[in-house]
């Protein structure tokens, strides 16, 4: 009986009035996103139950694309565990570059914002620039690489033209353009105090074990953020691999996000393509949640720990 | 007159408001442009029922093509001075967009605001989707644009499902040929004058021409058969694979695809043979360097001896590296030894199609004419090496000016066999299909006969998945 004698509080009018201003004011933020993401994402969960050209109207076909991705697809059988290699790997590796990098220019060494610079550096080059680098770097006939190799009277190495060989290039090429974490762990190692550093030389604990026991945990948090994120774009990756291989050779390379873009706008097949998209959503929110669940265990939150 | 004063907070407010209005007003459909794909029904339309617009005076004409680089457009500059271009294109004005990317072209369409016309394009998927103007009436009433005046084959590639949906022009003519460095070939020891006419004689050359240093790295090689033409299939120019052994590859009425065979079995063996001797890595490291997307760029730094290219290779080769042009020649596309004597060729070509939603088809349809006039073809061949498909230029044309490119002319007398592309809905995908699984077979994952039965079945499965198989 007492809760029918609640009544249900009507907004007053000055209130109503505060809450449409503050709705018109969000209003072009609010459109945007209604029209640039909702909808969007809302369309692609649609198309990718049908099958769908982009120049003709969409056909319902439940869940074909999906399965048919599973069970007929041979190149998504291979751009799985290629993707998963990928960003496995080289997620961790750009994450660790960069951290030790940072660590090292922590330290007082000279010409230190020089160095800080040309470790930066790579991070502000358009990836298509770095394509280019590199490609003419990693060149077989004529790069500086290989030529060296050549005038030494040895082979040259296939880096991006060897299936064994043309993952870990790609792996290697991404780390060096990790100052972007770089300058996110300097910000991080700036803020760890002094004072425990002192205080654990004092106890007489190495370098080493001042680092393992306070650098590493005190940066944990901004390592769990890198490497969500690293794991985000790497999913995602296209560029790079799009330009110096093309997926190739024999497929080594052909990573979700170009499988993604060869059936879209390749084939026009948007319907499946929409399909593979949203299994990639999944597959980074699984591993997003995996990362955060399990951040317990290696994340230091100085706030909550104390 | 009222005291109607506005206070602070609802000017904001009705700022606001109108802020939102406008912005949502500028994210509503304009009026008159079509705002979702063209009906799947239009696709079948028999020419004449499409609807044209009425041709408007003062419009821009946006030409985007796949071409790059500067030979299109000073050949495009030139045209576009001439007298024959001003008249046809009148108080409007014209744009070129060249080096558009497919991916670019497919999304300018499929949002509604595509250019008026394209070329180098994926002609198929535009003509198959019904984004495309049926131009059959404009032909039927042109002087310029006549059947008769273009090779039958160029011709055919503008049909689909019975209507005509674009103009042939820019680049049109043979497709087929070996050329070959007769320098190169004469120091291997081998007679330019008497080149190979099978697989095996060529691969004897292949053999004379390859040469590594003493670490083994590739310094020249004979000939990459998945090189240039070899390379994989388009709807503009045909599969060398198919036009050298001989079948088609696709029924374009039954809808059914002939890829499970001897000959496709045949051809990636013997094509295997060619990239074993190099090395299959090598070979892709010399290509990644030398022939990626610039088809020639390795025979014209000489580190490849032959090349299978179509009748612009001489002109192209004589415009980028007019030292190795010198001394190339042309002789028939290969053929296995039980098809001797066969002297196949293909003809195919480009063409210009107009875009539902142009706001001057007529008007475009015109600088389609002048394309194919004599001051355009002319252009192309002069800054590009590029002919026509119309067979009354090839008579003003002077084939001794680049080497090699008499060889075409003479074979469109002497060819007992001739190809051309085929229509089938899915060819690129048959074509990456085609080039991973010859992958497959170079690095020895796969049996040729294998690759053959997998390209038939993912073929297959791709038409059906598509929505053409119904």
């Amino acid at each position: 009986m007492a809760a029918l004698l609640v009544k249900r509080r009507w907004l007053s009018v000055s209130e109503r009035r505060r809450l449409l201003t503050g709705l018109v004011f969000v209003s072009p933020w609010l459109v945007g996103f209604l029209i640039w993401t909702l909808y969007p994402l809302a369309s692609s969960l649609y198309y990718s139950f049908t099958r769908y050209d982009l120049l003709r109207p969409p056909v319902f076909i439940g869940l074909r694309n999906y399965v048919d991705l599973f069970t007929s697809d041979p190149h998504f059988r291979v751009v799985i565990p290629n993707t998963l290699y990928y960003v496995g790997l080289g997620t961790p590796l750009a994450v660790a570059t960069a951290f030790l990098l940072a660590s090292l220019l922590n330290t007082p060494v000279i010409a230190r914002p020089t160095f800080r610079a040309i470790f930066y550096f790579p991070s502000i080059v358009p990836a298509t620039v770095i394509a280019m680098i590199w490609g003419y770097l990693l060149n077989p006939q004529y790069g500086a690489i290989n030529a060296v190799l050549k005038a030494l009277g040895l082979r040259a190495i296939p880096f991006l033209t060897s299936p064994a060989l043309a993952k870990p290039t790609l792996i290697a090429i991404g780390m060096w353009g990790s100052g972007y974490y770089m300058v996110l762990f300097l910000a991080t190692l700036q803020n760890v105090p002094r004072e425990l550093y002192e205080a654990a030389t004092v106890d007489g604990a190495t370098a080493l074990r001042r680092f393992w026991h306070i650098t590493i945990p005190l940066c944990s948090p901004v390592i769990l953020f890198t490497l969500v994120t690293g794991f985000i774009y790497g999913f995602q990756d296209f560029t790079l691999p799009w330009l110096l291989t093309g997926g190739g050779p024999s497929e080594s390379t052909e990573f979700y996000a170009l499988h993604l873009f060869r059936n879209a706008f390749r084939y026009l097949r948007m319907g499946k393509a929409s399909a593979m998209a949203w299994i990639l959503f999944i597959i980074v929110v699984g591993f997003t949640v995996v990362l955060f669940k399990s951040s317990s265990r290696f994340v230091y939150y100085a706030d909550t720990n104390e | 007159m009222g005291n109607k004063r506005v206070c602070r907070r609802e000017f904001l407010v009705q700022a606001s408001t109108l802020g939102a209005a406008g912005v949502l007003a500028a994210c509503a459909p304009k009026t008159g442009k079509p705002t979702v794909a063209p009906s799947e029904k239009a696709t079948t339309a028999p020419a004449g029922e499409v609807p044209v617009p009425a041709p408007a005076e003062g419009t821009l004409i946006r030409l985007w093509t796949g071409w790059g680089g500067t030979g299109i457009r000073k050949a495009m500059d030139e045209i576009a001075a001439s007298e024959e271009w001003k008249e046809a294109l009148g108080n409007n004005t014209f744009e070129l967009k060249d080096a558009v990317e497919g991916a670019a072209m497919l999304a300018a369409v499929a949002s509604g605001d595509p250019p008026d016309a394209g070329s180098n394009i994926q002609y198929l998927d535009f003509m198959a989707r019904g984004a495309l103007i049926a131009i059959d009436d404009m032909v039927a009433a042109s002087s310029i644009i006549k059947k008769e005046n273009f090779i039958e084959g160029n011709w055919a590639l503008a049909f689909y499902k019975g209507a005509m949906y674009g103009v042939p022009a820019i680049e049109g003519f043979l497709r087929f040929a070996l050329n070959y460095n007769a320098k190169l070939v004469e120091e291997a020891g081998l007679d330019p004058d008497n080149p190979p006419v099978t697989w095996d004689e060529v691969y004897a050359w292949h053999e004379k021409l390859t040469k590594k240093d003493s670490a083994g790295n590739v310094l020249r090689i004979g000939l990459n058969p998945y090189g240039a033409m070899g390379e994989g299939f388009w709807y503009s120019d045909g599969w060398m694979v198919p036009t050298s052994w001989g079948w088609q590859w696709f029924d374009e009425d039954k809808k059914t695809f002939d890829l499970n065979n001897d000959k496709m079995i045949d051809a990636f063996a013997t094509q295997k043979k060619f990239i074993d001797l190099v090395g299959v890595d090598n070979l892709a490291s010399l290509y990644s360097v030398e022939g990626r997307d610039t088809w020639g760029g390795a025979y014209n730094a000489e580190v490849e001896a032959m090349i299978i290219e179509g009748y612009w290779h001489p002109g192209e080769t004589a415009n980028e590296a007019p030292e190795v042009a010198k001394h190339n020649r042309a002789t028939w596309l290969p053929v296995p030894e039980s098809r001797r004597g066969v002297k196949p060729q293909g003809a195919a070509g480009h063409l210009v199609v107009i875009f539902k939603g142009s706001k001057n088809p007529q008007g475009t349809f015109k600088l389609c004419e002048v394309l194919n006039m004599k001051v355009a073809c002319d252009a192309f061949f002069k800054h590009l090496g590029w002919l026509p498909s119309i067979k009354s230029y090839y008579d003003e044309v002077d084939a001794s000016v680049y080497p090699g490119l008499d060889f075409y002319f003479r074979s469109a007398h002497e060819a007992t066999e001739f190809y051309w592309p085929l229509r089938c809905e899915i060819t690129e995908f048959a074509s990456n299909e085609y080039l991973n699984l010859k992958d497959k077979v170079n690095r020895n994952e796969m049996s040729p006969a294998e690759a053959a039965a997998e390209l038939q079945r993912r073929c297959e499965e791709e038409y059906k998945a598509a929505g053409f198989a119904e």
